[in-house]
């Protein structure tokens, strides 16, 4: 098997002299799904930023195998859009790459049957339109990793059926997926590897 | 698109769906001016005369120091500081772009105002012009260490304290050049070196501010 993408070994992290994950390691490759579920304060969320680099853990180390800057597209459970800016305009502003290519972002909107409303402001849109937006900005990034806290939630059925293919589309060409769920996840159209976060 | 424009751009466009806030400061500016001078209408014109340069830049920077929790604020409440520190490999720029587009939206239009209205209030012509000089260096100066407040504060929910706290005496030097070069240039006395000393300021605190600004705005996010 070839190199793992990104790699954790023996992460730690606590906070107010509680211990919140503790000898994480785990390693993702290409192609690949994982899916870290467990109970509310389990440290999902935590893990998932100590992967983005965005949270430093206590003690461990974190090998990063993917050579470009845009390593990761991150979802959390802030959606990163911008209120007085409508669709087109977060997907064109909203990320660090030099990126206009009106044909990717006609393509994903009409992925996510969102034409009617690419003009409109995002504070006018619904929660769950918001979600959509945010992860059409993971499908029209360059990331290899696409880390999404909770993609599921406040989606209808189409939704997620949509979310599946672009994270099936995502998988197939090299790329792969971090998820976070309060469920393991079966019966998808891709493998799943689920890790349980249990917290003492 | 070059990703310093592209943020730049960004912030002109959701500022010109935020309504009246860019006419903020002005507001703010006009209101301080009209009490000072109510407060003051009993004394000498020739002494009010003196102390509007001063009261004006006091005025600019107590309206600096109002508006920098702006400049991240935003961006950390609805998550586009995240996606922003993550992966972002020119993070120092960016910084700089989302800095200078708030001093043009929240300072710029102070500063432009501020000489017409000491004019207004019967300052002469030279010392306006060097007020507007001053406050031209100054008050960029004042958003780049304020940055660096806004962005170790962000995630304190009772920030504004903490910020002033922290940028009011660093603040000092400005106000003291700025001040002097505005009093020396009504005296008639030689200011260019106020000038060249807050030119200095200005300098190191461009070369410094944005890489405090990416390892405070780190500290917050942890």
């Amino acid at each position: 098997m070839n190199n793992p993408l990104i790699e954790l070994r023996g992460i730690n992290l606590s906070r107010n002299e509680r211990l919140i994950i503790s000898n994480m390691t785990f390693c993702i490759h290409a192609s690949s799904v994982l899916n870290i579920y467990g109970h509310n304060g389990s440290g999902k969320t935590t893990l998932l930023k100590i992967l983005t680099g965005l949270t430093e853990p206590t003690s461990g180390q974190i090998i990063n195998n993917i050579n470009q800057h845009n390593a990761f597209s991150y979802m959390g459970h802030k959606y990163g859009i911008k209120n007085n800016l409508t669709l087109i305009e977060n997907l064109l502003y909203g990320n660090n790459e030099n990126f206009d290519d009106q044909n990717k972002i006609d393509g994903v909107i009409e992925m996510y049957n969102m034409n009617k409303y690419k003009n409109d402001l995002v504070k006018n849109l619904s929660h769950g339109q918001q979600k959509k937006i945010s992860l059409m900005k993971a499908n029209i990034s360059t990331s290899k990793v696409w880390i999404l806290d909770e993609p599921y939630s406040a989606l209808d059925n189409d939704a997620i059926k949509i979310v599946d293919q672009s994270i099936y589309d995502h998988i197939k060409n090299d790329g792969a997926v971090i998820m976070s769920n309060h469920e393991p996840i079966t019966k998808k159209p891709f493998d799943i590897k689920n890790l349980e976060l249990i917290n003492e | 698109m070059n990703s310093f424009i592209k943020n730049i751009k960004k912030e002109f466009l959701i500022a010109s769906r935020s309504g009246l806030e860019v006419l903020m400061p002005i507001i703010y500016l006009f209101i301080i001016m009209v009490f000072f001078n109510i407060s003051i209408s009993y004394v000498e014109k020739d002494i009010i005369v003196e102390l509007i340069p001063l009261m004006i830049w006091i005025s600019c920077l107590l309206i600096c120091v109002l508006n920098l929790e702006t400049i991240f604020k935003d961006d950390y409440d609805d998550g586009t500081l995240e996606m922003f520190i993550i992966n972002d490999r020119y993070i120092e720029r960016d910084i700089m772009a989302k800095v200078i587009s708030h001093w043009i939206l929240s300072n710029l239009p102070m500063v432009v105002i501020a000489p017409a209205l000491s004019l207004v209030l019967g300052l002469d012509t030279k010392t306006a012009y060097v007020l507007l000089i001053t406050l031209l260096i100054g008050t960029p100066t004042m958003s780049l260490i304020g940055s660096i407040a806004a962005a170790l504060t962000l995630s304190l929910k009772k920030n504004k304290i903490l910020m002033s706290i922290i940028v009011l005496p660093m603040y000092i030097p400005i106000l003291i050049f700025g001040t002097s070069a505005v009093n020396n240039s009504y005296f008639k006395i030689n200011f260019e070196s106020e000038i060249l000393m807050m030119m200095i300021i200005f300098l190191i605190f461009l070369l410094v501010s944005p890489i405090a600004c990416s390892k405070a705005l780190k500290i917050s996010l942890d």
